[in-house]
């Protein structure tokens, strides 16, 4: 592709767009990545950790002198010896979350108290992973039990035995009530109210490979150096340097392939920072490797939120305003829950006119698993809104379709903000919507439902639409704050390839090969030419990480940004060296080219040769050809799209066939859309696994019933169907960067898309769907056919 | 309850000899260690990936004597004389399988953790039923876990496999 068409810079295109093969393959493919549970150093030590076997107790006794003789152990620390090493708080975000809220108090390992189950007691490490769990067994507590508290209703009751001492009740937050709009004038003003109580049952990431850290202290030299399964390696260096107390030069973090995360692995574990302890005290290396009962019982849980909604309707079928209730149950120890309450208020509104918002929230503590991120934390706004707009449309005889596209906002026109003060600029819900509803050819799915019906065939269709900040709009007058921004930095090396480094850190994403094509594209040299480093904190550049569906736009961005000033500092040297000017040069293919023929050409390997030598260069020129860039996001946008299930309920068994399943989505310019649609795809299979399958169960006592996964149940190949996935055309609201994150849509929508499609199958059983979890048991209870 | 808490030796040894990958290997090893311990710790095969250990996942998923099994439900010594196929066997001198090279071309993965099993279930699969239908193949791999994808892209690279085989089917 001729670079000249352009004038300044080269065409975009030639990698960007297409689904480049990923780099990261080779070493995948053939068992070569590097996972933490693949790191050997020598002479490393395995640790493992004496867990509570009840939900609520106090902790007598913990007698470890049998475990210290036993064969192979090294060391073993309790709670009491443990708080002598490190300072607990922080939570799965490093951060008891919000402002205002008084954090509990607690330690790395429990001392006086257990507050979940799988809470950890003590801390064995010993010469394998058999000996230190062998020591385990013989390290005696001795617990008084307490009366568990296991859900936000209990929580919230004032006779509940708190569990954080400190806080003196298991109200964590709130209640607190945001109002916008003039909720009362349009309540007063609506023709009806439509009330519903509805509830999201807790989810959990369960990535492929749990959490692990490697940690390595060196007391020669006073170095921590790490190695880690996480989304970002510099939060793990600070948190270990604030809980260890050591300075935060001397800490080193690490890590290489990454199996899957969703949202799981940010800042550091109780856990983790145990272990890093640990090598700190033998100054040994140490590894400690989630197994999958623990990762399941304490690593952490999402999303469990129950609502009391108020719809203020017209007859028409406007939505004119709504007030919700919300409770969050964020389990026993700090987690992202009160962070997330502020965004869950926020985005409610969806790409929806309405005029009126009130919004209540309430965080309660439960002795259950910590809350944590899971992809689209705040999902639970677009589970609510999308099932009451099917519900709205219920009383009023209305197909929902209808309703949705009746308020939702259109763009360029007025509201040009959500009530809660995002701009809607470059909203494309009506366009999904419609496109959706084409696709799926609404009219002859009726019929053909109806058909179905007379024969004892219960099919459904349902619809989900939703917008995602990814990162959102911004407002011109709003100046992003340094941790905002995306630092990026990229050099040209002396073999003449470039080399990237983000502080993204990417668990499947692929963001070795996206960003790579990014900058082959703006620099102009082959894909292959162009290396992506991440994942060590002495060389790539601050920031939190990947997480927030920000990559694309953020990193992505500052890859493009900085290839062109990478470009134009190289063209300065070049034209220096052939004697022209700059801005009649152009690299393509890796060579520095003038436009006009009869002036030579140079290599990339001269032009970097020539600028570490110096000599053939006038003085004052600069010869440092690697940039630091810093990107704001430019002009931002949202993500969003239309969702749609087809479904079949066998009203005999309760089970849910997917017949077809839609996506029309607008992610923008697609920098791979053969990763782009893996991202969707893979959001929507577990969006299917949280409402068929999948649910962190407990017992009355807090025992926790889902521990191994054939009781939290996944979804495999033959549960999940075919995904068809349109893309929308480009709004393009900024002159450079348009690639919007994708990371979260399909988990954030596909649950209400597909509990509307039941709803609509069951429609004529007069089942009315308020709950998330719909397996078969509890469809045949919600039919009739069994009782509850 | 571990053995030694039960008063049981766990330190009495046991020779392994197999081939591994086309390679004759031995250890010496406790009976409770499994074989994908002995893989990934004793012969540093570390493509074999521990995703639950408890038989759900498919992550371990060898090849034993050609039949797919899980390495973390197997003990290392109940593989004497076996010939195990890892991960590690796949690509020869450097060349990816066709399988590989399919997957590869269909992005049929993220983060690759599940990968390797995946492909050692789907090598077995090819072996025994060379030209299976789509819905063979997505009951074939119902056992295997995979949290990033969905499915779909690894269904599409397995058929392409498929496909690339048989040159002769295409038309």
């Amino acid at each position: 592709m001729s670079d000249s068409k352009s004038g300044v810079f080269p065409v975009a295109g030639r990698f960007t767009g297409s689904p480049v093969r990923r780099s990261e393959d080779p070493r995948l493919l053939t068992g070569r990545g590097m996972y933490v549970d693949d790191i050997r150093l020598p002479g490393m030590l395995h640790a493992a950790f004496v867990r509570s076997p009840m939900a609520h107790a106090v902790v007598l006794r913990v007698d470890t002198k049998a475990a210290r003789s036993a064969p192979g152990v090294r060391a073993v620390f309790d709670g009491q010896e443990m708080a002598q090493l490190a300072k607990a708080g922080g939570g799965p975000l490093g951060d008891m979350g919000g402002e205002g809220v008084e954090s509990p108090i607690f330690t790395v390992l429990a001392t006086d108290r257990v507050r979940m189950m799988g809470d950890p007691v003590a801390l064995v490490v010993a010469d394998s992973r058999y000996l230190a769990e062998d020591a385990c067994e013989l390290i005696q507590v001795e617990y008084q039990e307490l009366p568990a508290v296991t859900s936000a209703e209990q929580a919230l009751d004032p006779r509940s035995t708190p569990i954080f001492a400190n806080l003196g009740s298991n109200v964590l937050q709130g209640p607190t009530t945001e109002r916008f709009g003039d909720v009362e004038a349009v309540f007063a003003s609506a023709d009806r109210v439509v009330t519903a109580s509805l509830t999201q049952h807790r989810h959990q990431n369960v990535p492929m490979e749990g959490r692990g850290i490697v940690a390595s202290f060196d007391p020669a030299t006073g170095e921590l150096r790490v190695n880690a399964s996480t989304q970002g390696v510099h939060g793990v260096r600070e948190a270990l340097a604030a809980q260890l107390d050591i300075p935060l030069e001397k800490v080193h973090v690490r890590a290489g392939d990454i199996g899957g995360s969703f949202g799981l692995k940010f800042g550091v574990s109780r856990e983790e920072v145990a272990v890093a302890a640990a090598s700190l005290k033998l100054g040994l290396p140490v590894r400690w490797i989630e197994d999958r009962n623990e990762n399941l019982t304490v690593s952490g849980q999402a999303r469990e939120e129950s609502f009391e909604v108020e719809a203020a309707i017209t007859k028409d079928g406007d939505i004119l305003g709504l007030k919700v209730k919300m409770v969050i149950d964020a389990g026993a120890y700090p987690g992202v829950a009160p962070m997330l309450v502020g965004t869950i208020r926020q985005m409610i509104p969806g790409p929806y006119r309405m005029e009126a918002l009130s919004f209540t929230a309430t965080v309660a503590i439960t002795n259950k698993a910590s809350y944590v991120a899971y992809r689209g934390p705040w999902a639970s706004e677009t589970w609510v809104r999308e099932r009451l707009i099917d519900l709205i449309s219920a009383e009023l005889g209305r197909d929902p379709m209808q309703i949705r596209l009746r308020n939702v906002a259109v763009r360029g026109e007025p509201p040009l903000r959500m009530v809660t003060g995002p701009s809607l600029a470059g909203i494309t819900a009506q366009e999904s919507l419609q496109r959706a509803a084409a696709l799926i050819d609404l009219d002859s799915f009726r019929e053909r439902q109806e058909l179905a019906r007379q024969e004892g065939r219960y099919l459904g269709v349902g619809f989900g639409t939703f917008i995602e900040p990814a990162p959102g709009p911004r407002d011109p007058d709003e100046t992003p704050s340094e941790e905002e921004m995306e630092q990026l930095r990229m050099r040209l090396e002396l073999d003449g390839t470039v080399t990237v480094f983000t502080s993204q850190m990417p668990h499947g994403q692929s963001h070795q090969t996206t960003l790579a094509q990014v900058a082959a594209d703006h620099f102009g040299i082959p894909f292959s030419q162009v290396k992506v480093v991440v994942g060590d904190t002495d060389m790539v550049p601050m920031g939190f990480g990947t997480g927030g569906s920000r990559s694309a736009t953020m990193a992505g961005g500052a890859t493009l940004h900085a290839a062109r000033a990478l470009r134009a500092k190289v063209l300065e040297v070049a034209a220096q060296l052939i004697d022209t000017g700059p801005e009649t040069l152009n690299i393509i293919g890796g060579m520095v080219a003038a436009e006009k023929a009869s002036t030579r050409s140079i290599t990339l390997v001269e032009v970097a040769a020539a600028a570490a030598a110096g000599d053939r260069l006038p003085p004052g020129i600069d010869r440092e050809l690697e940039v630091n860039f810093a990107f704001d996001g430019g002009a931002g946008g949202w993500s969003g799209g239309t969702h749609c299930a087809v479904v079949e309920v066998d009203v005999e068994t309760g089970l849910v066939r997917v017949e077809r399943y839609l996506v029309v989505e607008d992610c923008g310019e697609m920098i791979n859309p053969a990763i782009v649609e893996g991202q969707v795809r893979g959001g929507v299979a577990q969006g299917i696994g949280a409402v068929l399958l999948e649910r962190s169960a407990y017992g009355e006592d807090g025992q926790f019933l889902s521990g191994s996964l054939m009781d939290y149940l996944l979804p495999t190949a033959t549960d999940v169907p075919q995904i068809e996935i349109e893309h929308l055309e480009t709004v393009r609201l900024d002159a450079d960067v348009n690639f919007r994150g994708v990371g979260e849509g399909g988990m954030i929508v596909a649950p209400p898309t597909l509990g509307n499609a039941i709803a609509d199958a069951l429609a004529p059983f007069g089942v009315r769907i308020t709950e998330q979890h719909l397996p078969p048991a509890r469809l045949l209870e919600l039919i009739g056919t069994m009782d509850a | 309850m571990s053995l030694s808490a039960k008063g049981l030796s766990t330190d009495e040894i046991f020779q392994v000899e197999l081939t591994v990958n086309g390679e004759r290997r031995e250890g010496a090893v406790e009976a409770r260690k499994t074989l994908a311990d002995f893989l990934r710790e004793d012969l540093a095969l570390t493509g074999t990936h521990l995703g639950c250990e408890h038989g759900v996942c498919g992550a371990c998923t060898v090849l034993v004597d050609g039949e797919p099994a899980r390495s973390c439900l197997m003990l290392a010594v109940q593989a004497r004389g076996s010939a195990v196929l890892t991960i590690e066997g796949l690509a020869q001198k450097g060349e990816l399988s066709s399988l590989q090279q399919s997957m590869w071309d269909n992005h049929s993965f993220q983060c690759g953790f599940c990968t390797p099993g995946f492909l050692m279930q789907i090598t077995a699969l090819l072996e025994q039923s060379p030209n299976p239908t789509e819905g063979e193949v997505r009951e074939a791999l119902s056992g295997n876990i995979c949290r990033c994808t969905g499915y779909q892209s690894i269904v599409k690279g397995v058929m392409a496999a498929i496909a690339s085989s048989n040159p002769k089917d295409v038309s």
